[in-house]
């Protein structure tokens, strides 16, 4: 872990509102991440944890203040800047994992480079990328399966693809959202393994949960309560 | 690359988007196979009909108009013209060797001259066609497909009323019977000596004992004023020369061509010497029905008209001059001849074929706003079901302008794919329209084709390329306007909203 900061929040709000009534999930939400850093962002069942992070990943806008990455304002880029941002600098992996059923393991994982190359970059490209995309995969575990439909496989392989996918790229930050949080103790364990094990080679990561004991496993918790963060650790 | 690769996917694994391709390929085989038949109909009839009458023609009523040679000689020198030609068109009773008796139309045709105007020549079975059908016959080489060719092309251009497909035996035996040395010979069409197409597409009836028999034909004079009186009527016997199949209903079945001279004088339109009423003796001159005029390649046919109208108008005037100076009313010049295109003369068929086309169309892009409608509805259904799809698209970094463009190729492979389909099928159904509807006769005694009404005794079975390439492009652009508010909708969804989505 290096001391050069990559992502700050500072002063972030967001608000939803659900008819008559404004919730205000975020209340002035101050972060600073570090390369090469692993941290948990903690708290219960609806605090807004998935909220900051998907604010932080450039996947939702918050309502007010800044989010740098690299220097640059997520909040103030263009919706095309948010996207190539997503695609290149950020990887993330979702609770449910989120593949889609009709891509097997293999095509799931090259989904964030399709969506880099045009079609003649893709083709002209592909023996790299192809290989890129088994590396990951056998990284994770996960070489026998290439083929395989998401319906073919085990909430735990599923989880892997996902965190497979959200590596393409060679991404600078990997955003988690609750990546063990659908899974069993033991499957969660293998999960939380392969996180460290990235965190291991340089990759940052920020994590949510509300699990406390899966926060502790990470270099940094932080916690989420009545829409602001406190630092545990 | 990611567009391409799930568009290909979806084509594939979404099964509801097949209800989308069949509506697209129905569509566009059902408007290609009405617009193929109503606009082949519309081609064959400028082919057939154009093919049998001149480029310009010269038309009166049923009692015809004088100082035609005059007319004739003159339009020939024009640069514009290739030929012209008096043709006598009237109805007349037939009898062919007692068996068969019918009401006909009765075309006079001076043969010599009627294949430079017309097609008419190459209608003629045992003076043509009998050796062009000998050439297409699958087994012959080309050796001897360019002999009976030349054979066709020297027999047409010495096609003449004195033809007879009997041998020599049979025609002195005949001659000696039935005195017909003197009679004169008529070419009759197919459908009146009863030759057809069988199921199978053979032709039946050309038996020769037909060509034995005597043909009487019963013309009425055409100043007739009582037709009780025998001396209005001419009864006449002719040997039939050849059949003549021009693939025109009206004129396969109804129509017997005879020489023109003799058409003409049966008709009482021959030249007929008159006495006055002060005692004169004066000549009154020859008439005819029609002048059909051929003009030469590239030459605009409404500006060659209104030359020849000049030149109609010019004779018609000194004709005036002498009959006043004559003081008699003997040369029919209160008849005034009407010059127009073959297209004018017939613009009350084409037009209603036309209009008919239009409202065709019309229905039919009615029936494609439907499909349109459809795709819309199925697309819809599939962005809402591909809702989280969408969603983790965008969280990889797609863009919404990316997201759209899915479902817009989406629309379009479907509209490429299903347009495709929808064109092969419609040529194969024109391209084999006789025979289904032969079949579909056989098996369900249904005939939708009927030759009476719709003139030729062929269904048109011919594309045109630019009509198909206009169906499969709307076909496409019919699907892409049908995915393009599914496509907008995807393109705006938020992608936390979206991979939420229940």
């Amino acid at each position: 872990m290096s001391n050069q900061t990559i992502l700050t929040a500072a002063n972030v709000t967001k608000t939803f509102r659900m008819g008559e009534s404004v919730i205000e999930v975020l209340k002035g939400v101050d972060l600073s991440l570090n390369a090469g850093e692993f941290l948990a962002i903690e708290g219960r069942s609806g605090s807004g944890k998935s909220t900051l992070l998907h604010i932080l990943s450039a996947l939702d806008e918050c309502n007010s203040g800044s989010i740098h990455y690299d220097g640059r304002d997520i909040a103030g880029m263009s919706p095309k800047g948010r996207c190539e941002l997503r695609n290149a600098q950020f990887g993330f992996v979702f609770q449910f994992y989120y593949l889609l059923p009709e891509l097997n393991v293999l095509e799931n994982t090259l989904l964030p480079a399709m969506v880099q190359h045009s079609v003649l970059s893709f083709r002209r490209n592909s023996g790299a990328l192809r290989k890129r995309a088994i590396d990951v995969l056998t990284e994770l575990g996960m070489e026998h399966r290439l083929k395989h439909k998401p319906q073919q496989l085990s909430g735990g392989e599923r989880q892997r693809v996902a965190i497979a996918r959200a590596l393409m790229n060679s991404p600078k930050v990997l955003f988690a959202d609750e990546p063990t949080g659908n899974l069993d103790i033991e499957t969660g364990r293998q999960i939380m393994h392969v996180l460290e094990m990235l965190h291991d080679k340089g990759q940052t990561i920020v994590m949510v949960t509300h699990d406390r004991t899966i926060a502790r496993q990470t270099d940094r918790v932080v916690v989420l309560a009545e829409g602001r963060l406190r630092e545990v650790h | 690359m990611y567009k391409l690769h799930l568009i290909l996917k979806y084509l594939r694994k979404r099964r509801i988007a097949w209800v989308s391709l069949i509506a697209v390929t129905l569509c566009t085989a059902m408007v290609l196979v009405v617009i193929s038949v109503m606009g082949g109909w519309l081609r064959m009839f400028e082919e057939k009909f154009h093919g049998l009458s001149g480029d310009i023609m010269i038309t009166t009523s049923l009692r015809g108009f004088s100082h035609y040679q005059e007319m004739v000689d003159q339009i020939e020198k024009l640069p514009e013209v290739v030929a012209a030609a008096p043709v006598i068109e009237a109805y007349g009773l037939l009898d062919i060797g007692r068996q068969k008796r019918d009401g006909v139309q009765v075309i006079g045709y001076p043969i010599d001259k009627i294949g430079k105007i017309n097609k008419f020549i190459d209608s003629l079975y045992f003076q043509h066609q009998q050796y062009v059908e000998a050439a297409n016959q699958p087994g012959a080489s080309s050796v001897q497909k360019a002999e009976l060719l030349k054979q066709a092309r020297d027999a047409a251009a010495h096609a003449s009323f004195s033809f007879s497909p009997l041998d020599a035996a049979t025609r002195a035996d005949l001659a000696k019977r039935q005195q017909r040395n003197n009679w004169p010979g008529m070419i009759v069409g197919s459908g009146v000596l009863e030759i057809r197409k069988d199921r199978n597409g053979d032709t039946v009836g050309r038996e020769l004992f037909k060509y034995e028999m005597p043909a009487t034909l019963v013309l009425f004079n055409s100043q007739a004023k009582n037709l009780s009186d025998p001396s209005e009527i001419t009864r006449r016997a002719y040997w039939i020369a050849d059949d003549s199949h021009t693939g025109v209903y009206q004129y396969d079945g109804q129509a017997i061509y005879i020489p023109f001279d003799i058409a003409q004088q049966d008709m009482g339109m021959a030249a007929q010497q008159v006495t006055t009423a002060d005692n004169r003796q004066l000549t009154q001159p020859a008439r005819t029905h029609q002048i059909h005029v051929k003009l030469k390649a590239g030459v605009e046919p409404l500006a060659a008209k209104d030359k020849i109208r000049e030149i109609v108008d010019n004779v018609m005037q000194e004709a005036r001059r002498k009959d006043e100076a004559l003081a008699a009313p003997l040369s029919w010049t209160d008849i005034v001849p009407k010059v127009e295109t073959w297209r004018e003369n017939k613009a009350m068929w084409i037009a209603a074929v036309e209009h008919e086309k239009i409202l065709v169309v019309f229905l039919f892009s009615m029936i494609s706003v439907v499909a349109v409608f459809l795709i819309f509805c199925i697309f819809y259904m599939i962005v809402v079901e591909k809702t989280r799809d969408i969603g983790i698209i965008k969280s990889v970094g797609a863009t919404a302008t990316g997201v759209a463009g899915i479902f817009l190729g989406y629309g379009a492979a479907i509209g490429i794919v299903g347009g495709g389909l929808g064109f092969f099928a419609g040529f194969i159904i024109v391209s084999y329209i006789n025979e289904i509807h032969t079949a579909l006769g056989r098996w369900m005694g249904i005939q939708i084709w009927n030759p009476e009404v719709y003139v030729f005794d062929r269904i048109p079975s011919q594309i045109d390329p630019t009509e198909a390439s206009i169906i499969v492009g709307v076909a496409i652009l019919s699907s892409i306007a049908g995915a393009i508010v599914p496509a907008i909708r995807a393109a705006r969804m938020n992608p936390v909203e979206a991979v939420r989505y229940e």
